[in-house]
């Protein structure tokens, strides 16, 4: 790593040497070089992090700091009413409920299934392989809109309409929102195991299903951790599955509740347009409110998992091919 | 199961020939227990495959080339190629949208392979404050691809929503608003593109922690430049994750929710019941998607020839 260390270094050193002076001392010069590698990282973040940021601040802003264009950071006190109003209009603890099941239970099902796929696919060697993976990769090409349509029909003829199983059994083959990426997620990771594990457990006498479960999948600890993310963080913010597949209003998932909050401003909004500013900054707050609490649940998930997830990512082992 | 004696014995004697007695012996040669335990491990994909796959797959180019005459029971009729010949010669908005659509993806999928790569690159290093930087780009991945992420980034010339972007706000209140207003479509996709690189970071990081410290002492040992190891180590390594990201991007911005093409052939299935022409449309996209992917492989796997 070290050595990438320098590159960079010596790479932004190369876009300095025009306006520092080639004469500059090393000391000097690596002390520059490090200010604009800080510079260009914090600059970037700052474009991530801006409107979250804003988010979060505007979500407590009371009407009159909305008004006033001179608080843009810091609120003159936080407005916590603003979150109990928009939990009110999201019916949260309802919602929050259904969207935790199908996530939780999508979550569960990618990971099994998909270690376990991937895993025949990294160490077993059999006729049609090839065209096996081909198809892998083909339904991560598919777009769900393709083939939404017969699967609908499919669903309802076998009366999982309005039910969270078209979310959440395809899962457990493998299939479901991105099936295909994690099965490569683990395939990858597998590969790049030494097999020399499993030919000792398999010599002791453990069967191919014992070693993959007691031998294989604990060592698989980070990918799992990425798989989770990864998957937990799609389904939940996935809502055009399950908007298509569940009808009744009481039991869709939280995103999708979205859309009708900004739709309860945009018609307030149409409605003020003389005095705009206060019908529209009112709400503002409140939406803004909304908008992080359906997405606080990820951000939890995420702050428990982060250290060990980003180790999991360097271990991933992707470029092992 | 056969015990596990018997089958390393298959093993060494498939080997050189002189296990035809050993084979005969047992029915379960190493090879055919093999493949039967592969088969258990896929299993559950090739289930999976056949009920929410290729059913779905055939019954919509099925779909495509028929007209349903009957709501109630789906009783289609085959008409041919009638629906893509009303797609391409009737359909005034498919055609402008589907460029539309294409183009923007074009210019942005590169792009976003480029930034990612940059910033993957950057917290790649060993530095004071690497988790925070790491988190920050890791942001728009929770947020969403999805309602969250759309309405916070909307660039609403009404101002009516949107919290707005960074990069032309700031710049709004330091340059005024001639210069911002030259600059501004230019920041905009910049910003787009970054919000839409998670995942992408993620994977490059990934790919980058994978590559061997020891390849890049070899090279420094033979004097090679920063420049050189990153076009004969660097980038050759991480092809792989780069073809990755590619389908990767591609897909994501093709099936994204705010895409206008998805939205209107959506419109066409479940609001105009025109369940046929939306079957239709969507292979005719699919079908793009999928030429442009085969480019992609084929033009990677020539790179990769060449190089051997």
């Amino acid at each position: 790593m070290n050595v990438l260390t320098k590159q960079k270094e010596h790479m932004r050193a190369a876009v300095v040497k025009g306006n520092v002076s080639q004469m500059a001392a090393a000391k000097s010069k690596k002390f520059v070089v490090r200010f604009f590698y800080y510079l260009v990282l914090c600059s970037l973040s700052f474009v991530f992090l801006y409107p979250f940021i804003t988010m979060i601040v505007t979500s407590l802003m009371s009407d009159a700091d909305l008004i006033n264009i001179t608080v843009k950071w810091l609120p003159s006190g936080f407005r916590w009413s603003n979150y109990k109003i928009a939990m009110e209009q999201l019916s949260y603890q309802r919602y929050l409920k259904n969207s935790m099941i199908i996530a939780t239970a999508a979550t569960i099902g990618h990971v099994i299934s998909c270690s376990f796929i991937g895993y025949g696919f990294a160490r077993y060697k059999f006729k049609l392989k090839g065209l096996c993976f081909a198809l892998v990769i083909l339904s991560m090409l598919v777009p769900v809109q393709t083939i939404i349509f017969p699967l609908y029909i499919q669903y309802s003829k076998w009366r999982w309409m309005d039910t969270y199983l078209p979310l959440i059994v395809p899962t457990f083959f493998g299939y479901g929102l991105n099936g295909a990426f994690f099965i490569f997620l683990f395939r990858q990771f597998f590969m790049g195991l030494p097999k020399e594990m499993e030919e000792a457990a398999r010599i002791d006498g453990c069967g191919a299903f014992r070693t993959f479960f007691k031998i294989m999948l604990p060592m698989s600890k980070s990918s799992i951790l990425v798989a989770t993310v990864l998957s937990f963080v799609w389904h939940w913010n996935d809502y055009f599955e399950p908007n298509i597949y569940i009808r009744t209003a009481g039991k869709r998932v939280l995103p999708s509740r979205l859309p009708g909050l900004y739709a309860l401003m945009d018609t307030e909004d149409a409605m003020d347009l003389v005095m705009e500013e206060d019908g529209f900054t009112f709400n503002k707050a409140m939406l803004m409110a909304g908008t992080f609490l359906v997405i606080l649940p990820v951000l939890i998930v995420y702050a428990f998992l982060q250290r060990k997830f980003m180790e999991g990512v360097e271990r991933s082992g992707l470029t092992g091919m | 199961m056969k015990t596990e004696q018997n089958s390393s014995k298959g093993q060494v004697n498939s080997g050189n020939g002189t296990g035809q007695k050993e084979k005969k012996k047992s029915f379960m040669t190493m090879q055919r227990r093999n493949s039967l335990e592969a088969f258990m491990f896929l299993s559950p994909w090739i289930i999976g495959t056949c009920l929410f796959f290729v059913n779905a797959l055939i019954s919509s180019v099925r779909l495509s080339f028929s007209d349903i005459v009957q709501l109630k029971g789906f009783v289609m009729e085959w008409v041919g190629t009638k629906n893509y010949e009303y797609i391409f010669m009737y359909d005034i908005n498919f055609m402008p949208t589907f460029v539309s659509v294409v183009t923007n993806t074009l210019i942005n999928t590169p792009l976003v392979l480029v930034f990612s790569l940059i910033i993957a690159m950057l917290i790649n290093r060993p530095i004071p404050g690497k988790g925070f930087f790491r988190t920050c780009f890791f942001i728009p991945v929770l947020l969403g691809s999805g309602y969250v992420m759309a309405q916070l980034l909307e660039i609403d010339a009404t101002g009516s929503v949107g919290v707005g972007i960074a990069l032309p706000q700031v710049l709004q209140e330091m340059l005024g608003n001639t210069m911002v207003t030259a600059v501004q479509p230019f920041l905009d996709r910049i910003t787009l593109i970054l919000w839409k690189s998670g995942v992408q970071i993620i994977l490059f990081l990934a790919g980058l922690q994978g590559i061997s410290s020891s390849l890049y002492e070899a090279a420094k040992c033979d004097g090679a430049t920063q420049w050189e190891m990153f076009w004969k180590i660097t980038l050759p390594m991480i092809s792989p994750i780069i073809l990755l990201n590619f389908v990767y991007t591609l897909v994501m911005y093709f099936t994204s929710s705010d895409n206008d093409l998805v939205g209107y052939i959506l419109g066409q299935v479940f609001q105009n019941t025109q369940f046929a022409r939306g079957a239709a449309m969507g292979w005719v996209y699919f079908l793009f998607v999928f030429v442009l992917c085969g480019v992609v492989f084929g033009v990677v796997r020539l790179g990769s020839k060449a190089n051997e």
